[in-house]
């Protein structure tokens, strides 16, 4: 776990450009622009015109820069829906994941009751059921629920992730027991000792688990791809892929689509870059 | 002001609040965005499957008749084509979230369970907004008939075509008098065509784009190949496969010689088949709907049905037909609403045919308007000769049968496997789909299936 | 349990008080049930049933449509195992595990290994390789056939290439694979991050002392300390990697691609469960496909324990 924390060095004084770090700086640069060439192809391509983005010989630049694309997926496509149910979707998710694991971490790792040890068993069994696995069973289930078509039926089947109340179930067993059993003697409740001693202790664990939450939910395809079919409800990354626009597959309409899915979280990183990473690294290595 | 630290906090908190509430607020309306903004009288729920120049032609028809009918808002929605469209379809129905009027393929309204996941047509009431049966051509209008129920209504025939530069032909003396292509009628006159074509091809560029690797024009080609022919493919009782692999094998060999002749570029075998034409290729083999594109990008081109190398005329065609997805409580001013849609779309389909389309309502075929439509006037025969797929329950436009045996021609064309080969493991392909049970009545084709 | 030690050995003339401070104590942590119900109901509902429901339908014929079923027995598994289609895709998703897993995990570590040691501007680094990460999976396989798009792609052009990546069976999947590379591989980029800065430095500078060089120092120091992270790195890719759907049939156009070469094992599930309306069928394939993904994983928990045992 204290591998979790990516140290961001206060800047000191600066070191000297050795050569070795020319050489690294160099290759690190070559290979970000690896790294960054299809997204600014994918830019430059949603500033062309459609006829400029297919014309041999392919070129990088626009000769005619034009936000055309973009004026068109606003205002002929669903875009502005999806990105609404994109919004709606993830936050919803995100929200109940965070209060359900929190409070099933919590569970399992601090009291007592029948069959816990069988509990915690199936729910780690639960860690190999996936939509991709188990997609067809879990239609037919969401089905019979009659939730195919509806905000619930995205977001209720993304709210059960065992990994998540393995996160935190570790973390909560790291919190010294002493802290509670003070505040229990104190005549304070169960209830009032999780959310005003334990919650707050765990801040970091549940803003990685928050962030992990929502960005797979908003990058979630598989599942909002089998359970809704009114584009209408579609979140973006499903809108973009299924259901092309009136107009055909235009690729710098598609482009400009997917910038506008991509984008806010490539924003929002780099902004919150180190919570993001620390909370990827942190959910990724509880797998541990 | 003192704290500025707390107060963005509690902003941030409050935001995100905010942004949680207003979210469950949204997932418990349930009904997405735009549930929000309709103030119409009925409300009709249209889903398409039509983009590209369709898109664009179904949206005008869809804005004149919101111009018609101002107390009629129509929600259309388009699904990208091919298997989704109808995986969303049925699941829909199934879900019973069906829209009130939906697009299908006319082949695969027999293997999409009419009765259960299709509720059936009101004659009365189509006949009362200028839909009837003697408008159209009475095949076309009784593919759409099951059990005697009406459950799909014909918007059009779509057919495969050839389209040809005429630019490129030109240079090639390819042209005859009358500005269009010079007449094949064999395997060794159409390969001479493109010999010559070649010569007069820019560097850089196919000769014929024939979508090598997608399994469903290969398919397509393969079935009107096959036709011209005079292949069949079941008995009549769907008892036994007749399917014959020496025919199948010539047609093989046919197209697989595109290749290996150098006529076709296997690198533009998909949707590049078509940005090699806009670039100068002389020839592509596409469905008619590219007629728009191709106008859009301004080339001198024509097109003509797909060359009858093995003496008959045939092509590879399909209907665009509409259909009532079902809804357990199907009825009221939507479903009203929904007929009313389908024949104001069906009678106005002079606009259609700028998609390429032929109209399937005969009324608007002899209209002065249509006649000057090019190219559509130099391919409109194209409907006298239909190749189509066996009227079977896994038939139709992306059903099993092409996904099954599609793929097979593909390898064949590609060189994976050889002619003879492929046409054999076509042929026991079919078997074992004719012996197959309809998932959905537990029936084979003959013992009817959904056909019956 | 520590509470038992402490009423023992608690004075006596504090007795009722510390009995009721012991009792609190004790039932503070007694009858968790309801921190755990909200959980487990949505548990229930969307991964026990399902999977219950699951191993239930594969014994019928049902359909799309929801209607009753009938009851087939081990007809579906008897068909699947014979279907050469299942095992084809089965082997598809295989062959995408076996490119993708030792790339990642090459890739990764190298990636991590550069942004560790370059000192200057780090989380531009960061931000380059982890970006694509965060688009979703369609948006990147667009934007990957975009650029393998033939004539007007980036890729054969800035490679002076002539190759058809979508459209031959022998690139299309290799074309899937250099889309998830490229999208996925900064997820296990920062697992390396972490641990490399997890490792200690004195370690290293005791190294130095000893007259190691920076090879030396990265065999018998850096690697030796990521072994647990590349075990975690690697299972989590084959687990994923198993499960590869989104990518493939974007890029492919919702179609299986060039001679059915890149239909997964997912898609074939849903291919049979959604087109061809065989419920029954697919949910017996979707359990013939969970049997192998839940070995992989109790595999992996076999091999920690072991592990762990033999460090001991």
């Amino acid at each position: 776990m204290t591998a979790t924390q990516i140290r961001v060095r206060a800047p000191k004084a600066r070191k000297p450009w050795t050569p070795s770090q020319i050489v690294l700086t160099l290759l690190g640069a070559a290979v970000s622009a690896v790294f960054m060439a299809p997204l600014a192809w994918a830019l430059f391509t949603s500033l062309k015109s459609e006829t400029e983005a297919v014309a041999v010989p392919t070129h990088w630049l626009p000769k005619d820069w034009t936000v055309q694309a973009w004026k068109a997926i606003f205002e002929t496509g669903n875009i502005t829906n999806w990105f609404v149910n994109s919004v709606v979707v993830s936050v919803c998710v995100t929200a109940v994941v965070l209060l359900v694991s929190a409070l099933a971490g919590y569970g399992f790792a601090r009291t007592e009751f029948r069959g816990k040890n069988a509990l915690m068993g199936l729910v780690m069994a639960g860690l190999m059921v996936s939509p991709a696995v188990l997609g067809v069973p879990l239609f037919t289930t969401v089905q019979q629920m009659g939730m195919v078509d509806t905000y619930w039926g995205m977001i209720l089947p993304q709210c059960a992730p065992a990994a998540m109340v393995y996160i935190l179930y570790k973390f909560f067993q790291g919190i010294p027991r002493e802290l509670e059993e003070a505040a229990f003697i104190d005549g304070a409740g169960r209830w009032r000792v999780f959310f005003t001693i334990v919650l707050p202790l765990s801040r970091p664990s549940l803003a990685a688990v928050g962030i992990f939450t929502f960005i797979a939910s908003w990058n979630n395809f598989l599942w909002p791809y089998m359970v809704t079919n009114n584009p209408d409800l579609m979140t973006m990354p499903n809108g973009i892929a299924t259901v092309m626009n009136s107009y055909g597959i235009q690729w710098a309409q598609l482009m400009a689509g997917g910038l506008m899915a991509g984008l806010p979280l490539i924003i929002v990183f780099v902004f919150f870059q180190r919570q993001i990473v620390a909370g990827v690294a942190h959910t990724g290595l509880a797998g541990q | 002001m003192g704290r500025p630290g707390l107060n963005r906090r509690q902003l941030l908190a409050g935001l995100g609040g905010l942004s949680v509430a207003s979210s469950f607020g949204f997932a418990a309306l349930g009904t997405g965005t735009d549930a929000l903004a309709s103030d119409a009288n009925t409300r009709v729920r249209y889903w398409n499957l039509f983009s590209g120049g369709d898109g664009y032609n179904m949206i005008a028809m869809l804005n004149s008749f919101r111009k018609d009918h101002p107390d009629i808002a129509v929600k259309d929605s388009t699904l990208q084509w091919g298997s989704p469209f109808y995986t969303k379809l049925a699941m829909a129905a199934a879900g019973n979230r069906a829209p009130d009027l939906g697009v299908m393929h006319m082949g695969r309204v027999t293997g999409f369970s009419p009765g259960r996941l299709l509720d059936a047509w009101d004659v009365d009431l189509l006949a009362e907004y200028g839909v009837r049966k003697q408008d159209f051509n009475p095949q076309l209008w009784n593919r759409g008939i099951i059990d005697g129920k009406l459950y799909a209504v014909p918007l059009d025939s779509h057919v495969q075509l050839c389209f040809y530069r005429k630019d490129v032909l030109k240079k090639a003396g390819l042209l005859g008098d009358n500005g269009r292509m010079v007449p094949v009628t064999s395997t060794d006159e159409w390969f001479d065509v493109l010999k010559e074509a070649k010569k007069a091809t820019k560097k850089g560029l196919q000769t014929i784009g024939i979508w090598n690797s997608d399994q469903n024009f290969q398919w397509w080609f393969f079935v009107a190949f096959y036709t011209q022919l005079g292949g069949t493919w079941f008995n009549d009782t769907d008892t036994e496969v007749t399917f014959d692999t020496d025919k199948a094998t010539q047609v093989l060999q046919f197209l697989r010689r595109h290749i290996t002749d150098g006529y076709a570029n296997p690198t533009f075998g998909g949707p590049a088949s078509a940005e090699q034409f806009v670039n100068g290729s002389p020839f592509v083999w596409e469905g008619n709907w590219s007629v728009p594109v191709y106008d859009t990008a301004k080339i001198d081109y024509g097109a003509t049905p797909l060359p009858p190398v093995f003496g008959k005329p045939a092509t590879h065609a399909e209907s665009h037909a509409f259909v009532l997805p079902h809804q357990s409580d199907r009825g009221g001013p939507a479903n009203e609403g929904a007929h009313q849609l389908a024949a104001y779309i069906i009678r106005h389909a002079q606009q259609w045919a700028l998609g390429g389309h032929i109209p399937a309502y005969r009324p608007v075929l002899s209209t002065d308007a249509y006649k000057k439509l090019t190219p559509q006037n130099e391919y409109v025969s194209a409907m006298d000769h239909q190749a189509t797929e066996p009227k079977v329950w896994f038939a139709g436009s992306t059903g099993i049968l092409a996904q099954r045996v599609g793929p097979i021609v593909v390898s064949s064309t590609m060189g994976s496997a050889k002619p003879d080969s492929a046409a054999r493991r076509m042929k026991s392909e079919l078997t074992r789909l004719l012996a197959s049970k309809n998932p959905m009545d537990g029936k084979t084709a003959a013992q009817g299936g959904a056909v019956a | 349990m520590t509470t038992s030690a402490q009423t023992i050995v608690a004075p006596a003339r504090a007795k009722t008080a510390a009995d009721t401070a012991t009792v609190r104590r004790k039932q503070g942590f007694q009858h968790g049930g309801w921190f755990v119900a909200p959980f487990l109901t949505l548990f229930a509902l969307f991964v026990i049933w399902p999977l219950l429901r699951g191993v239930y339908l594969s014994f019928t014929d049902a359909n799309i449509s929801g209607d009753s079923a009938n009851f087939v027995g081990l007809d579906n598994y008897r068909e699947a195992l014979k279907d050469p289609l299942m095992w084809e895709t089965l082997g598809h998703s295989a062959y995408f595990t076996l490119l993708v897993v030792p790339c990642i995990a090459v890739l990764a570590f190298f990636l991590a290994m550069l942004a560790h040691h370059i000192e200057r501007g780090k989380w531009l680094w960061r931000l380059c390789f982890f970006a694509p990460f965060l688009l979703p999976s369609t948006v990147a396989a667009n934007l990957w056939q975009w650029l393998f798009n033939p004539g007007t792609g980036m890729i054969n052009h800035v490679f002076g290439l002539d190759t058809p990546w979508l459209a031959d069976k022998s690139y299309a999947m290799l074309a899937v694979v250099i889309c998830t590379l490229w999208w996925t591989v900064g997820f296990s980029f920062l697992l390396y991050l972490a641990a490399l800065q997890g490792i200690p430095d004195h370690l290293y500078e005791a190294a130095k002392l000893d007259g190691a060089n920076a090879w030396h120092r990265m065999v018998h120091i850096t690697l030796p300390m990521l072994r647990n992270i590349t075990g975690l790195v690697i299972a989590l890719q084959i687990l994923a990697s198993l499960q590869v759907f989104d990518q493939a049939v974007v890029m492919m156009d919702f179609t299986p691609g060039p001679e059915e070469s890149t239909r997964t094992i997912v898609q074939y599930t849903l291919e049979e469960g959604f087109t061809s309306y065989r419920v029954g069928y697919a949910s017996a394939i979707s359990i013939i496909f969970f049997v192998i993904v839940a070995s992989v994983a109790v595999a992996r928990m076999w091999l920690l324990r072991k592990r762990e045992e033999g460090v001991r």
